[in-house]
């Protein structure tokens, strides 16, 4: 298994989250203005994700949150401005720079490789941590079937923490909804990520299904100790999981903090009531 | 279209042709055994142009069905050839030209409604490779059954288009330039065809409606765009493109099997120029029917002969490293 | 009744991951390939040995090949001809420059070498995606078939521009290629040599390289964020596809005509081996001899059909009729099954376990 960083602090219902205090910051977005052509999809933004912490991203729709996980994730690249990841200013990079530095996101239309299994797509996730040569595996008995084996455990630890034992073999392509999301959160989890970055993970799920997954993203959170970055609409959802959140709009950054103090913050209640109401 | 795109075009183009010119010359220095005139030169050049436009012909039918149910119709060579081989039939039934011109493009209708009932309809929605592996079989069924009906003899096909070769621009060349009639009929009647597609792609009902059918079929489905009549019309229209091209291909080269094959040298015109796009069909055909003439003629000097084969493919391969979506495509923006 | 895993538990991973991890499967193989090396040899005539056999075991190696970059990666590739006859004239080349070297080191350095042609061709796929790479994948095809038929130092000077397998032995006196070569000789080696080939292909599948490809095909955005590199992954498909193409083309020269022109690689053969993965099965090694199975014997039993009821047809319109089933099959299988034989094996396997209840 993965190196348990296990939290301290126990996380019961009751306490307020505010209780965690985190200092060390994992990743620190300065000045990200991004564009494209004339359309200014994020302008100026600046906010930092701490080690351990999670961080929700909220915002009316098009207020440029997915594009932020994308410039997160080296998927576009801004026009202005620098991440720091880790410590280590990062120039322009792929997705799969992003993914060697330890960053895993699941998607808001659910991005599965639908030909393959459960665990065949859960088993991409460790494809990084695999390090036998093709001819080895061409031959595939010796070195590469205990790598196989040896990551295969792994997988199935992760399968058996999102309670996904029973759809193993099955492609994903056939499996409903609420399912394939739950399949995409384990594809990332499998990459044992620093920063997790989870976009609309409880989009189109009714209340059992969102249940089950914010208790999931606690879990990880607590077990893994991994950072995680949430978009979500579902205020309630936000509230009760949430360490800070940044709040945008129109590509701007409003407001920035706990939760409590972004929902009383009234700019934010202003850009989702509207003014004048 | 805007007018700054032309205008380079118009200023690009022939300084290009002009450059290409030149390049050739020096090469002429270097080595005396290649034989350079500017006159020979732009006598290669244009017949490579009339050349482009039949070209081009064969990749409006593509753009045509891409356009509209972004399936890439391998087919449509098949269709010229199918067409051809109809037209030549109902000739040979003693009917006159433009009456067996009339009941091919009937035949083209049920063609393009039988497609529609058999394959295109038990497909909607699935993936775009799958129609393009659906229309792999489409040509080869189409090639089977056109000569199946028909035999499969070379023919010949005349409906009376001119052939004698004219000589212009005497005073300014030595010897002048030799332009094949038949080719020059053939240009004029495949831009005639053009400009009447553009119209009724831009300014119609139905045009619009296709380009909604082209982006998302459900959705196109819901808001009440009755899919199996667009594909029908857009089939259709490919097909009376198809026998046009038919017509052309089949007075220039006679009727027979390799007509169908054309469709290969249409391809690199189609990536070249775009597959959306009706001027980049043009344009592409233009440039590739150009190409590939001075290319045999003065680097085959160096290479070897016959790279017509494959210059094509080459060139368009080489532009689309550049321009991945085609000279006139649409930028395709991802999105995750 | 007969086929059911009920009661084989598996107890390790390694055997839950095994190629046939049902008993009756790993029984069926053991029994066809018994069969095939044992029984065939004796009572298969020439004719099936050389012109069903010989060509069907030929033809697999190739569809494996495009299967691979078509079917596990997903980029459609018309260029299979070309790629073949790369590795029918780059053995050819190799054999007659140093006649000493074992045929199948020959065969696979053959391989290797399509396979850099492949990584070349493959570069396209990089930048540009479906239709279009498809397109550009002709520019292998026609440029290399015409580069082999230009340039006469690809046949040592061989007017008729044909290329003719010298004798060469696997060992001893038992002759595989040239005149000496018998047709049991000749498919008993291609036997050994393709499933060898086929467990290679299956290998690489399920290991990490065939879900890398795998990832690509379905979801190339979602894959490079998983960390893939889609450069790696795309040229990766077309070098070991390329290499198995390669191969056939080789096994094909030296093996099944014997001797052979550029043109034996033109595009109709690219479009025979598509046909064999879009109706054996996409992503599907078995698919790909299904595939392979269905394309060899489809013409022979048009060819047969008519004489057996009593009719008599022209060899042409044979032809065409046979163009017209092709291409009708084609689509019929785009429709009603678009994963191919493969899958129709699939779930017959899933209603035999059931059987005889109906859920």
């Amino acid at each position: 298994m993965s190196e348990i960083l296990a939290d301290p602090l126990p996380l019961d219902g009751d306490a307020p989250e505010a209780a965690r205090v985190f200092d060390e910051v994992l990743l620190s977005v300065d000045n990200i203005t991004l564009t494209f052509g004339g359309v200014t999809a994020l302008s100026n933004i600046g906010f930092d994700i701490r080690k351990g912490e999670i961080r929700a991203i909220i915002g009316p729709n098009g207020a440029g949150k997915t594009s932020m996980l994308n410039v997160i994730n080296g998927f576009y690249h801004p026009q202005q401005g620098k991440i720091t990841f880790k410590g280590e200013e990062r120039r322009r990079m792929r997705p799969h720079n992003a993914a060697k530095q330890g960053i895993a996101r699941t998607f808001q239309n659910v991005a599965l490789f639908k030909g393959m299994t459960t665990l065949d797509n859960v088993m991409t996730g460790r494809l990084l941590k695999m390090k036998t040569n093709m001819f080895w595996q061409a031959i595939y008995w010796g070195p590469n079937q205990r790598e196989e084996i040896k990551h295969r455990e792994f997988c199935e630890h992760i399968i058996d923490f999102l309670e996904i034992q029973a759809i193993r073999k099955t492609p994903v392509g056939r499996l409903p909804y609420g399912m394939q999301k739950r399949v995409e959160l384990a594809r990332a989890l499998a990459m044992e990520p620093e920063l997790l970055l989870l976009d609309e993970p409880m989009a189109g799920m009714n209340i059992e299904e969102k249940e089950d997954m914010s208790r999931f993203i606690l879990d990880v959170n607590d077990q893994f100790g991994t950072t995680i970055a949430l978009i979500e609409h579902d205020m309630s959802v936000v509230m009760d999981l949430s360490d800070r959140v940044v709040v945008l709009d129109y590509g701007r950054k409003l407001a920035d903090g706990t939760p409590a103090a972004v929902s009383r913050d009234q700019k934010v209640i202003d850009a989702y009531l509207g003014v004048g109401h | 279209m805007n007018t700054r795109l032309i205008a380079s075009w118009l200023i690009g183009a022939p300084a290009a042709v002009v450059g290409l010119g030149l390049v050739i010359q020096l090469a002429a220095l270097a080595d005396p055994s290649l034989y350079f005139a500017w006159g020979y030169y732009f006598e290669v050049f244009v017949g490579g142009l009339l050349q482009g436009v039949m070209y081009s012909l064969v990749a409006l039918g593509f753009v045509l069905i891409f356009k509209a149910s972004s399936t890439f119709n391998f087919a449509q060579g098949s269709m010229v050839l199918f067409a051809a081989l109809t037209m030549v039939g109902f000739i040979e039934w003693g009917l006159h030209w433009t009456i067996a011109f009339a009941l091919t493009m009937g035949v083209m209708v049920l063609l393009a409604m039988a497609i529609e009932r058999v394959v295109l309809r038990p497909l909607v929605n699935q993936p775009h490779i799958t129609l393009f592996m659906a229309t792999i079989g489409i040509f080869y069924f189409l090639d089977g059954f056109g000569q199946t009906l028909w035999g499969s003899d070379v023919k010949s096909l005349d409906i009376g288009m001119p052939r004698t070769p004219v000589i212009v621009l005497e005073n300014v060349f030595d010897g002048g330039i030799m332009i094949n009639q038949f080719d020059l009929v053939a240009a004029l009647v495949g831009g005639a065809l053009v400009l009447g597609l553009a119209v009724f792609f831009q300014k119609t009902r139905i045009g619009r409606a296709l380009r909604a059918v082209a982006d998302d079929h459900q959705a196109a489905l819901s808001v009440g765009i009755p899919l199996k009549t667009i594909w029908v019309v857009v089939w259709t229209v490919a097909g009376i493109v198809a026998l046009v091209a038919g017509v052309m291909w089949g007075g220039k080269m006679g009727v027979q099997f390799t007509l169908a094959l054309i469709a290969l040298k249409a391809l690199p015109v189609l990536i070249l120029g775009g597959l959306t796009s009706i001027p980049g069909a043009i344009v592409g055909g233009l440039i590739i029917g150009a190409g590939e003439q001075v290319a045999e003629i003065f680097l085959g000097h160096f290479i070897g002969s016959a790279i017509q084969d494959w210059f094509a493919y080459v060139l368009a391969m080489l532009v689309l490293l550049v321009r991945p979506q085609g000279l006139f495509g649409e930028k395709i923006i991802e999105r995750v | 009744m007969l086929y059911r895993e009920a009661g084989q538990f598996k107890s390790s991973y390694a055997s839950d991951q095994a190629i046939f991890p049902i008993r009756q499967d790993k029984i069926g193989i053991a029994l066809i390939l018994v069969v095939a090396l044992l029984v065939v040899p004796f009572v298969a005539s020439n004719y099936v040995l050389n012109s069903i056999l010989v060509p069907f075991l030929v033809f697999s190696t190739a569809a494996i090949g495009l299967n691979i970059v078509t079917g596990y990666c997903g980029q459609v590739s018309l260029g299979t001809g070309g790629f073949m006859a790369c590795g029918a004239f780059f053995a050819f080349k190799l054999t007659t420059a140093f006649p000493d070297i074992h045929i199948i080191l020959i065969f696979l350095l053959a391989g290797f070498g399509t396979a850099l042609v492949g990584i070349v061709f493959g570069l396209p796929s990089l930048r540009i995606k479906g239709f279009y790479l498809a397109i550009a994948t002709l520019a292998a095809q026609f440029f290399l078939i015409w580069m082999f038929t230009q340039n006469p130092w690809w046949t040592n000077y061989n007017p008729a521009g044909v290329i003719t397998a010298p004798p060469r032995a696997l060992f001893g006196d038992f002759y595989i290629t040239g005149v000496r070569a018998t047709p049991v000789g000749k498919y008993l080696f291609l036997v050994c040599f393709v499933t060898i080939l086929a467990l290679v292909a299956k290998n690489l599948v399920r290991s990490a390289l065939g879900r890398a490809w795998m990832a690509i095909r379905d979801m190339d955005i979602a894959a490079e964020i998983m960390g893939i590199r889609p450069m790696m992954a795309k040229l990766s498909a077309f070098a070991v596809s390329s290499f198995f193409i390669g191969i056939s083309g080789a096994l094909w020269a030296f093996i099944y005509t014997a001797s052979v022109e550029a043109l034996a690689f033109e595009v109709t053969r690219s479009f025979q081996v598509l046909f064999m993965i879009i109706i054996g099965g996409l992503g599907s090694i078995l698919g790909s001899f299904l595939g392979a199975a269905f394309i060899v014997l489809l013409p022979i039993l048009l060819n047969s059909a008519p004489a057996m009821v009593g009719i008599r047809m022209s060899t042409e319109l044979l032809t065409h009729l046979e163009f017209m089933i092709f291409g009708a099959l084609i689509v019929f299988f785009l429709i009603v099954e678009p994963q191919g034989l493969a899958r129709l094996w699939q779930i017959g396997k899933e209603k035999l376990r059931r059987w005889p209840f109906p859920y």
